[in-house]
């Protein structure tokens, strides 16, 4: 009971005492009076006491205290009821992604300020089946704003070890291109030359892709992916394949389907060997600019290996990646034609806890194209502002063929937060 | 219609998986609920450390654990299953860890 319930009561106790009192006072007897009195006396002590205490509470500010107290616990009590509900309820949505602002100048060439973000969403139904998606908005050179579909997926966890992942996705083969190119997550402002457009390894595909993992021993583990898609456009020019592009179609003109996949072996958490391949039949469907249909089927093949090692504030990753379409003597562009690329990255954080790394890497694209085919020699200085945020400088040196941008050296300041 | 044959035969088998891993996915659900009930277990909190540290700085650096709401972890422990190819009980055990340590 609080205080001023208290002094209430007290004082209706005493009142009523006193009243109840006055009409039997007469026949009563005076020692009888005289107790009554002294209760009466005792009571309104107390009343006082209470009073005064109540007065003292008021002053001190004690009331205006539990008065806040108990505003704080109802806001509590709603704080654990809605994070009960987040940890509960059985879908979850998520909103995030990535954006990076790049200044870039290019050896002889006039240099500009480049921007772009990707949103990420993710839908998730009761741990059962995901929706996740990213766009690639970026502005472009003429000022429009160009949107791409970088992915779409639902995942459908069969079980501990598989899911399911059907729609657009990032190519399973190697590891830059679905773990390693996000701008928060690479530690230089540029893809490693091949693994970009028209490259020596593939973007992403269209179809069905299973995929998972399993712990092995004490500290292993092996994931594994394999995927079945729409496969490349092969694109031919001057009687020659001109470029393959494996950027995920949503249509087969050739008709046949293209499988690959990816089996990576960790014999401890840092350490990670992994090898990729995909083959099919592919047939060239758009020549000097028009589409084309009949030019007849051919193998295509593509392999990866890539090796990932992580050591106290050493980050070191390699990979390799060829991509070859065979050849085929009644096609528009008869011959076999090879893209192959790989590149060595070291990255090392300064000190224990600095915020600042230093990176290296050395890329070697060879491309059937001697305009498309460079070496190059990237340096880089990192700060990072948070986990998922960092302030790139970097350098690369370029030999490509004279003449060409590929031969041009360029300077990229990059700020990158992962969202 | 040799080729035609050959792509058949890859779907096909992919198909059994599928078929195999729905399954799975049954008898998965059981012990997903068998699970629940035991959420307290304190060596979800320990075996989820461990997975953490072992597996997420992988790929990128670690992001922290106070960096995302409960319900946010759902979601990106889900999307970060897939990529990453860990066991449900894996993923399971790395969200108590991050839902207990924001
Ligand atoms: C195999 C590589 C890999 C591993 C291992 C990995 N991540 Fe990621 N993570 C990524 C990539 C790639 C992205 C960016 C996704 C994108 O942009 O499409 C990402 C994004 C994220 C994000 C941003 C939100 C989101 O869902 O995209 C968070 C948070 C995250 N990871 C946390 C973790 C945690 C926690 C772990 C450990 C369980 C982990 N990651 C392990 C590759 C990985």
């Amino acid at each position: 009971m609080n205080t001023t319930t208290r002094c209430r009561k007290y004082a209706w106790s005493a009142s009523a005492l006193a009243l109840l009192a006055m009409p039997a006072l007469a026949q009563m007897h005076p020692e009888r009076i005289a107790e009554l009195e002294e209760q009466l006396t005792a009571l309104t002590e107390q009343l006082g006491e209470l009073k005064a205490e109540l007065d003292e509470a008021k002053d001190n500010g004690s009331i205006e205290t539990i008065r806040k107290d108990v505003e704080a616990n109802k806001v509590a009590i709603r704080a654990t009821q809605s994070s009960t509900a987040f940890t509960e309820a059985t879908s979850v949505t998520h909103l995030s992604g990535y954006a990076s602002a790049d200044y870039v100048s290019v050896e002889d060439g006039p240099a500009a300020f480049v921007a772009n973000f990707n949103p990420m969403f993710h839908f998730l139904y009761d741990n059962k089946i995901l929706w996740e998606a990213e766009l690639e908005v970026e502005v472009e050179e003429n000022g429009d704003t160009n949107i791409g579909l970088e992915y779409t997926t639902v995942d459908w966890f069969l079980n501990d070890n598989l899911t399911l992942v059907a729609g657009k996705f990032l190519s399973p083969i190697g590891n830059f291109r679905q773990n390693l190119h996000p701008s928060w997550i690479n530690k230089l402002p540029s893809a490693p030359a091949g693994f970009g457009h028209d490259g020596a390894a593939p973007i992403s595909e269209v179809g069905l892709q299973i995929r998972g993992g399993n712990p092995v021993g004490n500290n292993g583990r092996i994931t594994y992916a394999a995927y079945v898609g729409n496969g490349p456009k092969i694109e031919g020019e001057d009687g020659e394949i001109h470029a393959v592009e494996a950027e995920g179609f949503a249509s087969d003109p050739d008709d046949e389907k293209v499988f690959g996949g990816r089996v990576a072996f960790l014999p401890m958490p840092n350490l990670e060997f992994a090898v990729s391949g995909a083959t099919g039949d592919v047939a060239v469907v758009e020549n000097d600019g028009a589409d084309l249909e009949g030019d007849p089927k051919r193998g295509y093949t593509v392999f990866g290996f890539d090796a990932n090692y992580r050591w106290s504030n050493l980050d070191l990753r390699g990979e390799f990646v060829s991509q070859e379409v065979d050849a085929a003597a009644l096609s528009v562009a008869p011959e076999n034609t090879k893209w192959e690329t790989w590149y060595a990255q070291a990255a090392y954080r300064f000190g224990g806890d600095s915020n600042w790394e230093g990176v290296v890497r050395y890329t070697d694209f060879k491309s059937p194209h001697a305009d498309d085919t460079q070496e190059q020699l990237a340096l880089g200085v990192n700060y990072l502002i948070a986990p998922s945020a960092m302030l790139k400088f970097g350098y690369e040196s370029n030999e490509g063929e004279p003449g060409e941008i590929t031969d041009a050296d360029r300077w990229i300041v990059q700020i990158a937060f992962g969202y | 219609m040799r080729t035609k044959l050959f792509t058949l035969v890859p779907i096909a088998a992919i198909s059994a998986v599928l078929g195999l891993g729905m399954l799975a996915a049954q008898t998965t659900a059981a012990a997903e609920e068998a699970k629940a009930t035991t959420q307290s277990d304190p060596m979800q909190f320990v075996n989820g450390s461990k997975t953490w540290a072992n597996t997420c700085a992988r790929c990128h650096n670690m992001r922290d654990p106070k960096s995302l709401r409960d319900d946010q972890w759902r979601a990106a422990i889900a999307h970060m299953r897939v990529r990453a190819g860990l066991t449900a009980e894996e993923a399971k055990n790395v969200l108590v860890f991050l839902q207990q340590s924001n």
